[in-house]
């Protein structure tokens, strides 16, 4: 059975006129790493809230269809538990710093002292999660010092520590350079490995062609296309439908057209280009 | 930039060490005593007998004399003035400026009650200096004070370093789109309008987000809540609490028997 299914999920904001999803179905296998694209206003945070129990519970609102994870429905279950299963890590960083605290350190500890974890506990989980995500040096300092590319390594680390079943990431990497990018896809798909499911919204397609192990486009509130992520980021229904591709994919479907490319699968990342390329 | 949220001062110290309920008492007992304990001098006695020697033992003397100085004594002797020639009371003038005078008696009421206040504020910033605000809050959530209350508090205590921040961020961002902030006032004024949408209707939509963000990390929920920060509680500090408020129960005892 599935880790997560969404059935028939459909849901309008308190203010929305029509849905902002409309009958998504969806399932995903215990530690799977799927990654969600789609273009401004879909509904990929408004997805990324019904996982994480925040559509409906906190934002009220008209929704039918089930959410199941864990074997747990959401329908049946309040925030407070549903939380301790699912993580969820935004787009704005400084909006999750807590503001409670004075420390990265205290931060990242913030969510464990919530749940009750002993301090000793506490202490050892906190470092091992900030050396997982690197910023280990940063424990002293106050998050408010941080740059945003640094608060939002916060902010998924704070997530990381508690240790969910399933990780949520709205756009977890919109203030990193390329290099701290890589290192959080890093993480995340060694989070997946050991059994971790995550779903993350992401624009950066090279690295979710790399990295993750299926692709759902969302366009309006219902799901466009999913599959492996090489299928779905060289569809050519992606571009008819106005998303942004890899400068590799439109390179290569331009030579295609030319004769030049002749693979029949486009490449999305600069590896399957020049690999292509050779042929 | 803004490393600095709080009073705070790191330092290895007796008062540092002592636990944050026991200073929190200390410094009501010291106000309530300046405020109750029926004896004129009371309030100078106890700057001299506990507020400097409390900053010693705090290892924060100079921090402090700074801070009285800039601060502190300035407001209280505003405040000595202020009551020094407009108190009613006493006939034998001392001093005569224009139709203002000051009396024997009204002079004695301004300097008692300013260096209460010197007290009082001196107090304060003492217990502030000295005691983390993760500490404190920790020690009275761990006493039965509701998370909610606490987190309140201490996020209020950020809350100001962090308007100011964004105010400046607005104002750059709105004075590079030719936002006059720097001639006269009403003009200024006038011109500031638009900064208003940005820092509240931005502050409304953080504060949904941040309520999502501490909401995900476990804030509303039921388990008894653990702290990183172990503060202690020794004997000592017990001890020094019950003390403290004998002498606090003293002082009003006294006051309203001999009043
Ligand atoms: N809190 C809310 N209340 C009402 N409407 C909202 C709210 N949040 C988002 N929406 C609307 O829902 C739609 C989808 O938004 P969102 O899920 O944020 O899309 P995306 O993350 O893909 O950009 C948008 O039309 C947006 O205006
Ligand atoms: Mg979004």
């Amino acid at each position: 059975m599935a880790f997560v299914t969404l059935q028939n999920v459909t849901y309008k904001y308190p203010l929305t006129e029509k849905p902002v999803l409309q009958n998504i179905n969806l399932q995903i296998q215990e530690g799977e790493f799927v990654s969600v694209i789609g273009p401004n206003g879909a509904g990929k945070s408004t997805l990324c809230y019904a996982l994480a129990g925040f559509v409906p519970h906190f934002f009220k609102g008209e929704i039918s269809g089930e959410i199941e994870v864990d074997g747990k429905l959401s329908s049946k279950s309040t925030l407070d538990t549903w939380v301790l299963n699912v993580g969820l890590a935004f787009q704005n960083p400084f909006n999750q710093i807590s503001g409670a605290k004075y420390t990265v350190f205290e931060e990242i500890a913030f969510g464990l002292e919530n749940i009750g974890v002993p301090r000793d506990e506490m202490k050892k989980r906190v470092e091992d999660a900030m050396s997982l995500t690197g910023i280990s040096e940063l424990a002293d300092r106050s998050p408010y010092s941080l740059s945003g590319g640094q608060q939002q390594r916060v902010a998924l680390t704070s997530i990381l520590v508690m240790r969910p079943r399933l990780l949520v990431l709205d756009e977890p990497t919109s203030q990193m350079d390329p290099i701290g990018t890589r290192e959080v896809f890093g993480v995340v798909r060694k989070m997946a490995e050991e059994g971790m499911t995550v779903v993350m919204v992401e624009h950066k397609v090279e690295w979710i062609a790399e990295f993750a192990d299926r692709v759902i486009a969302l366009k309006e509130g219902q799901i466009l296309m999913e599959g492996k992520p090489n299928e779905v980021l060289t569809s050519d229904l992606l571009t008819e439908n106005g998303f942004g591709v890899s400068r590799y994919t439109s390179t290569a479907r331009e030579a295609k057209k030319q004769g030049l490319w002749k693979k029949q699968n486009l490449p999305v990342t600069l590896d399957e280009a020049v690999e292509g390329f050779k042929k | 930039m803004h490393e600095r949220l709080s009073f705070h001062i790191k330092r290895d110290s007796f008062l540092h060490s002592l636990n944050p309920l026991t200073k929190l008492v200390l410094t009501l007992a010291l106000i309530l005593i300046a405020f109750t304990f029926p004896y004129y001098w009371t309030p100078h006695i106890l700057v001299l007998a506990a507020i400097i020697p409390l900053s010693l033992l705090g290892k924060v003397f100079r921090e402090f004399s700074v801070t009285a100085l800039r601060l502190i004594i300035p407001a209280a002797g505003f405040l000595f003035l202020m009551q020094a020639f407009f108190q009613p009371v006493g006939t034998d003038i001392i001093f005569k400026f224009y139709f203002l005078d000051m009396t024997m008696e009204s002079v004695l009421f301004a300097f008692r009650n300013a260096m209460r206040v010197f007290v009082m504020v001196s107090a304060f910033t003492l217990f502030l200096v000295t005691t983390h605000p993760s500490e404190l809050m920790s020690d009275l959530t761990r006493r039965g004070l509701p998370g909610q209350f606490a987190y309140v508090i201490i996020s209020t205590l950020q809350i100001l370093p962090q308007m100011q921040a964004k105010a400046q961020t607005i104002i750059s961002a709105q004075r590079s789109r030719g936002l006059d902030t720097e001639s006269s006032f009403l003009k200024r004024a006038g011109s500031l309008i638009p900064l208003i949408g940005p820092l509240v209707f931005g502050s409304l939509v953080e504060v949904e987000e941040r309520a999502i963000a501490i909401e995900a990390r476990g804030f509303t929920s039921k388990q008894v809540k653990t702290s990183l920060h172990e503060v202690p509680d020794t004997a000592f500090d017990q001890f020094l609490r019950w003390a403290l408020l004998v002498f606090i129960i003293i002082s009003i005892g006294l006051n309203l028997w001999l009043s």
